[in-house]
């Protein structure tokens, strides 16, 4: 687990970068030189050069061996990771949110003061309002 | 994609609900309405395995099990900050992160609750906004599934 924090931490310092980004939008049209990958930017080939070591080193590219020209290839799997890191805080906070909004709903069913919390873990389904297909509040 | 920010990079989760301000503040702090929503989909958070005292440098602790396997997971956190009803900061050290829950009361009974999410992963946070971020991340993606 720590280990894949630690390739999380330098995935996310790759990606803040907007040149990085543009070049790996560029490769994701497919494999590039880093002369083709310096075009489209105002930059020193030696710039693009390091921010590609960048990619390179957090496994978001790699690049070939055996031409001169080494071109780069994007290696999505990397991007997935940080992805799923985000969308798993984005799921826990949208059920908690969810649950919470019921469980608002299944203490103060009238709206005005909140009744006595039941003892079990859960809201017992019959003490919910009748309308639960209707959509969040937000 | 050219701008860049030096504004703090975080994760932030906003939803509006309908109670009073006092209410949906003491949802976050006491067990027993802890029990009923922490737990995300698929796993429970009993109300024993909840310690919480809500003042800086009180913990927050939790161990949610898994409704399906029985695997139990635990967070450790300490509070930072906490002014009822409006603000919770709490930290959790293991993993680095900081938990910023901000209550608006938007007086006419509803309550929008933001969390901020900051310090992760470390370089993350000090880059750039989520918001750019994200949007970059969604283009990029939606890039992808065009191949």
């Amino acid at each position: 687990m720590a280990v894949i924090e630690q390739d999380l931490d330098a995935t996310f310092a790759a990606l803040a970068d907007p040149t990085r980004r543009a070049i790996l939008a560029r490769l994701a049209e497919g494999e590039a030189t880093v002369n083709e990958l310096a075009e489209p930017f105002d930059l020193a080939l030696q710039t693009v050069s390091k921010h590609i070591k960048v990619l390179e080193h957090c496994g978001l590219i790699s690049r070939g061996r055996h031409a001169q020209f080494r071109p780069c290839r994007l290696e999505p799997q990397a991007l997935d990771r940080a992805v799923e890191w985000i969308e798993r805080w984005r799921q826990i906070w949208t059920d908690r949110f969810d649950q919470l909004d019921r469980h608002l709903r299944d203490i103060r069913p009238d709206g005005t003061d909140r009744q006595p919390d039941g003892t079990d873990g859960r809201p017992d389904i019959n003490d919910r309002p009748t309308n639960d297909n209707e959509g969040h509040t937000s | 994609m050219s701008e860049t920010t030096s504004e703090t990079g975080e994760l932030t989760f906003t939803r509006i609900f309908n109670a009073p301000r006092e209410v949906v503040f003491r949802c976050m702090i006491e067990p027993e309405h802890l029990t009923h929503f922490w737990g995300p989909t698929g796993v429970s958070t009993p109300i024993e395995n909840i310690k919480i005292d809500p003042r800086p440098g009180g913990v927050f602790e939790t161990v949610m099990v898994n409704d399906a396997d029985g695997a139990e997971y635990a967070s450790r956190g300490v509070f930072v900050e906490v002014v009822e009803p409006e603000r919770l900061v709490w930290k959790e050290a293991s993993i680095d992160m900081t938990t910023t829950s901000t209550f608006v009361d938007l007086g006419d009974g509803r309550t929008e609750v933001h969390i901020v999410q900051s310090n992760v992963p470390e370089h993350f946070s000090s880059a750039e906004s989520q918001a750019g971020f994200l949007s970059s991340l969604d283009r990029f993606e939606a890039h992808l599934a065009t191949l």
